[in-house]
Formats: structure tokens, sequence, C-alpha cells
């Protein structure tokens, strides 16, 4: 039996605006185990962003808790180590334009302290079919080489899981079938966890469990 | 590298861009407001020095007076000479005195010096003639005096001393002393130029019939800055005499040229202050535009002091290649001065105002590494601070903000 990784409980958000306070997530339990793929799908303004960030300890929730296995060291809060065992990948790719690739996927490590920083960041930005554009800043790549590059460096540090926030909305179909197909294809091979929030029926069915946020409320969708 | 300083210096000097205009404008900026503050101190520290230089040639580096005239100034002369601090002493007199060439008249200030001392206040301020050619028969007179009188090197005055008058008084008719004139002083003091009048002491003591009595002894010091300690030290056990060092001799004068550099200073650092809020406010633009990257780095597991270092080292650079121009425009400015003078005075046709007013060949400069430490202190205070405040407001916002921030 597969060991959880995740393990949201009861997870509650809301914000408050001039019209009053808004629940964007009303009742969240979600487990993840090791290996698995999950996506979640929902309309614009669902919450499906603010969820992964709550699952990546970007945002802290208003009540519940969510735990992550960090290194085989038992569940422990993710805010406690943001970045050492969860990578994000953007939907805006969010690369430092001032650093080339092999910077741009070396920052996620030096920020961390991790060992042989170089040679990883090298080893990986190779295994995204980037070897040949080491040296190109962000703005002298696509989009889809962008988000290859975005990918790599979220890999780095080795994550447990990997939290990906529609890592496909600002390419072309094509390019994003590309990402997808990377994406899933390493986390595989690496027996990663992935949370996969996407728009696309299509993207999502690829995983193998699908989630539907809807009322800030997640359903088997 | 550290990750967080390589960022700033690339988002400083951005690769690939040639013109960085952030960075050099701001810079710049810095280097000006640096150079203006350098360029102002120096050139008063130099006017201050010329000054002090003036004050002590004019008048020595302390001067000996008593309630009355010293009765044996020969004594004592030899035995201020003994002291370790004393490089010279010597006697002199002083006294108005009545001065008159054919219808030109004028109140002179004579002065009575020891010829066999070379170094003599005023000596180095000789405009024309010459300050050996001084004998019993010969005077030396200041600038303005000369100009009163309509007289040059070579023509005669008469000289009318209060002891001439008191022998008229008597009924007698005494002759006035005829002197050629051998030289014209210019210390720049309109008190000393415009009344000195300089003869031996010998023809003064003549002339004036006070015997081998002297009015006071000027002293000359191996270390004349300390002049104050030195003269107090002389002082003790003689009660009855004033030891008067240089610094004395013009105090308001130089407490002016104090309070003058000291205002001029806070003046000019308002103009590095100015430019220091204008980096604040581009580097406060760049942090907003920036926010999102913010938040990703601290995705990435960044701490809140990183980001603050991030954009803290970017105000601090700022500062220091700043400072660092600005000492270098300092150093290019002063060295063309001159030229820089020149063509202020072409502008406002005011012709050599630093020869014409203040008697200086050219204007002055004295680097005091002190003014450089400060304005490099202030800079760079500054300049960081003004890195820093837009810093703690970058790291102290959530990542999910930041990152939802367009």
């Amino acid at each position: 039996m597969s060991k959880v990784l995740l393990e949201a409980k009861d997870l509650k958000k809301s914000f408050s605006t001039a019209a009053g306070s808004l629940d964007v997530l009303r009742s969240i339990n979600l487990t993840v185990n090791e290996g698995e793929s999950v996506s979640i799908r929902g309309l614009s303004g669902s919450g499906k962003t603010t969820l992964l960030q709550l699952l990546g300890g970007l945002e802290a929730p208003d009540a519940g808790e969510v735990l992550i296995d960090l290194k085989s060291q038992g569940l422990v809060s993710p805010h406690l180590h943001l970045g050492h065992g969860v990578g994000f990948v953007f939907q805006n790719f969010q690369l430092m334009p001032e650093l080339n690739t092999l910077e741009n996927v070396m920052l996620a490590a030096k920020i961390l302290g991790t060992p042989d920083a170089e040679f990883k960041a090298r080893t990986l930005i190779e295994s995204v079919g980037l070897g040949s554009r080491l040296n190109h800043y962000p703005s002298q790549l696509s989009g889809g080489e962008c988000q290859r590059v975005a990918i790599a460096r979220a890999l780095i540090n080795d994550p447990t899981i990997v939290l990906a926030d529609e890592p496909t909305g600002n390419l072309d179909e094509a390019t994003g079938q590309q990402i997808i197909n990377l994406l899933l294809g390493i986390v595989a091979k690496k027996q990663m966890a992935l949370i996969l929030v996407t728009h696309s029926r299509e993207f999502a069915e690829r995983t193998q469990r699908q989630l539907l946020l809807t009322k800030g409320v997640l359903s088997p969708g | 590298m550290l990750w967080f300083l390589q960022i700033a210096l690339r988002q400083l000097f951005q690769p690939g861009k040639r013109f960085p205009a952030f960075a050099i404008v701001s810079i710049l900026g810095v280097a000006l407001g640096v150079a203006a503050l350098l360029v102002v101190q120096t050139v008063m520290n130099g006017f201050g020095e010329e000054h002090r230089l003036r004050i002590r040639e004019s008048f020595g580096d302390c001067v000996v007076l008593t309630r009355t005239t010293i009765t044996n100034p020969a004594e004592l002369v030899k035995k201020l000479r003994k002291d370790d601090e004393v490089l010279n002493a010597a006697a002199f007199t002083e006294g108005p005195a009545l001065s008159r060439h054919g219808q030109f008249s004028g109140v002179a200030f004579v002065r009575g010096i020891d010829l066999t001392v070379k170094e003599q206040p005023a000596r180095p301020y000789i405009a024309a003639g010459s300050f050996d050619d001084l004998d019993d028969g010969r005077v030396i007179l200041g600038y303005g005096l000369a100009k009163t009188l309509r007289v040059n090197i070579g023509d005669k005055i008469e000289l009318w001393s209060p002891a001439m008058a008191e022998l008229a008084e008597k009924g007698q008719a005494p002759l006035p002393a005829e002197l050629e004139v051998c030289g014209i002083v210019r210390t720049g003091f309109t008190e000393v130029d415009d009344r000195a009048a300089i003869i031996p002491i010998r023809r003064f003591r003549e002339l004036w019939a006070m015997g081998s009595q002297a009015h006071g002894i000027t002293l000359r010091f191996k270390n004349p800055n300390d002049a104050p300690a030195i003269a107090a030290r002389l002082n003790v056990g003689s009660p009855e005499m004033h030891f008067v060092p240089w610094q004395e001799i013009k105090k308001n004068f130089l407490e002016a040229i104090r309070f003058e550099k000291t205002m001029l200073f806070f003046l000019m650092f308002i103009i590095t202050l100015v430019a220091s809020f204008s980096i604040g406010s581009t580097l406060f633009s760049a942090v907003i535009r920036r926010t999102r990257e913010v938040g990703v780095l601290v995705s990435m597991g960044a701490r809140r002091w990183q980001i603050v270092a991030l954009f803290g080292i970017q105000g601090l650079m700022i500062g220091l290649l700043g400072t660092l121009l600005g000492f270098a425009l300092t150093g290019s400015i002063l060295a063309a001065r001159e030229n820089i003078l020149t063509i202020i005075n072409k502008i406002f046709g005011d012709g050599d105002m630093v020869a014409n007013v203040y008697q200086f060949s050219k204007v002055p400069l004295h680097y005091d590494s002190s003014d450089f430490i400060v304005a490099a202190g202030f800079t760079l205070l500054v300049t960081t601070l003004a890195g820093l405040v837009p810093a703690i407001w970058a790291a102290s916002r959530k990542p999910s903000e930041a990152m939802r921030h367009v």
C-alpha cells in the first residue's frame, strides 16, 4: 500500500471583500499518496490557486491543517519547510528575467543550499530538452521553453510533490500537450506526487485521479 | 556568489543591456551630490588653510605682550629661544606715526623689526621691492598705505613719531625721518595692508626715543598648530605677560570660516539627500514591478532577510559606486578649477576675483580625509536606507499576495 504523502484536513479559507466575507474554500479534505498524480479542475475564481497555495504553504488556512511527508521524517507542516519537499510550477513560468536558463534552475537549489547545484541543474535541463539553451535568458526563449525551465527549477531540490498551477494556461495546445507529457513523464519516473490544477479536461484525464472544485468543496470529477 | 547578491547585481546591470539607465542615472545622481559636497568642502578648507597661514605669516605663531613695554627684551628673547618648541623669537616695537609724501599723508602703524631675524611676519607677502633692502634709511609699506601716499619703490616719505610731537611741544623743531620705500607688502588683511610701515627696530627706538625696550615678541614654533598649548605652557610663571597664539589673534575670523564651512556642508548634503530620495523612489517602483518575483523567491524558500538584502544591496551598490565616482569627479573638478574659474570669470565678467578679493594666486585647496570619510559614510547610509525601505515592504508581503500582483 502506498504511503500518504500529503494530507489536507478540513481546510477553510475566506477573503474579506468590499461586499463582505467570501468563503473560497469551505471544507477541503484531500489525501495524496506517494507517486500519485491528481488533477483539480474548476471554474475561474473557484479557489484552485488558493487551494494550491494552502497545500504548498504559501498561504495559511483559516481553519484545518496541511501535512506533508518530508523526506520520510513524518508529517510536517509545509509552512516550516517552504521550498523543501514541494516544487512549484506556475502558469506564468515566473522565471527571473535577469538569469539565464542554467542560473534560473540553479537558483532554487542555491536558495536552499542544495549541494551539486550546477551538476543537477545541467542534468535536469538536459532532461527537459534544453541542453542547447543553457545560456539563454527567458526573453530569448519561447513560452514552452520557459515552462520547461520552470519544471526543471521545480524539480532541482528533489521534491516529493510537485504543485502545478495551470502550467499550460499560457501555451498553445500542441506546446501544452508537450509540457503535460514532460511533467507527467518526469514525476512518474522520479516517483513524485503531482497535483495539477488545470482547466483542460483532456489534461486532467491523464492524471490518476481527477477532482472538481465547486463551491469550495472537492468532489470526484 | 550568494544568490541574492547575484540577482541584485544583475538587476542593476542587466546582461545584454548596453545602457542600464536606472543604475547609471542613480549612480550619477549620487556622484554629483558627493562631488558637490567635497568640492565645496575642499575649497573651503583651502581658503581656511590659506587664511590661517596668512595669519601666522602676518602676525607670527604667537605674540608676547605685556601691560607696558618689555624693559629687557634681549634677555627674554634669549630665554624663549632655549625652549624646545620655539624655532625663533624676535622683539618688535610698534606705534602710530604720521606719514607724508608730498601733498598726501596718512596714519601709519609703524613696526620695528629685528633685521637679524630672517623669518619676519609679512615677509612672504612682499608684492614689490625686497625685504632684504630694509635698513635704517628705508621703509617697507603696506599696499594700501603706499596707495594712499601715492608712492612706488624708490620714493621717499616723511615720518613723524609721537616723540617728535613731544619735542615740538617743548619748543624744539624736530625734523621728520626721511625714509626711502624699498618694499611693498600685501598680506590680504586690510588692517595690515592699509596701515603698515616696517622699519628696523633700532631706527624705531631712535625715532620713538625708547632706549632698548620693546613692545612685544613674536615667536615661531616648530608645530604652529600646537600654539595654544605651547603659549599656555610658556605663560606659566609669567603672569605679567600675555602669550597670544595665532588662533586667538583672529579668532572671530577663523570662527566665521569654520561656521561657513559647516553651513555649506549641510547645504550640500541636502543635494546628496535629494539624490538618495530619487534612488529610493526608483527602487520602490522597481520593487513594485518585481513583486511577483519576490513571491516566487519566497515560494522557493527564500528568507525575508534575503529579500531585504536583495534590494538593500542595490541601494548600497548605487551608494558605493556613486561615492567612488563622486571622489573621482571631485579630483577632476578640482584639478581643472583654474580653467573652470576662468570660464566663470569670462561669463560673468568679474575679472580675477580670487586674486583681486583674496590676493590668492590660485584657488586654494586642502584635502581633508575626514571630509571624504564623512561624505562616504553619510551617502552610503542614506542610499542603503533608500533601498532598504522598499525592500522591507517587499519582504513583508505574503508570497500568495505578491504572486497575485500584476
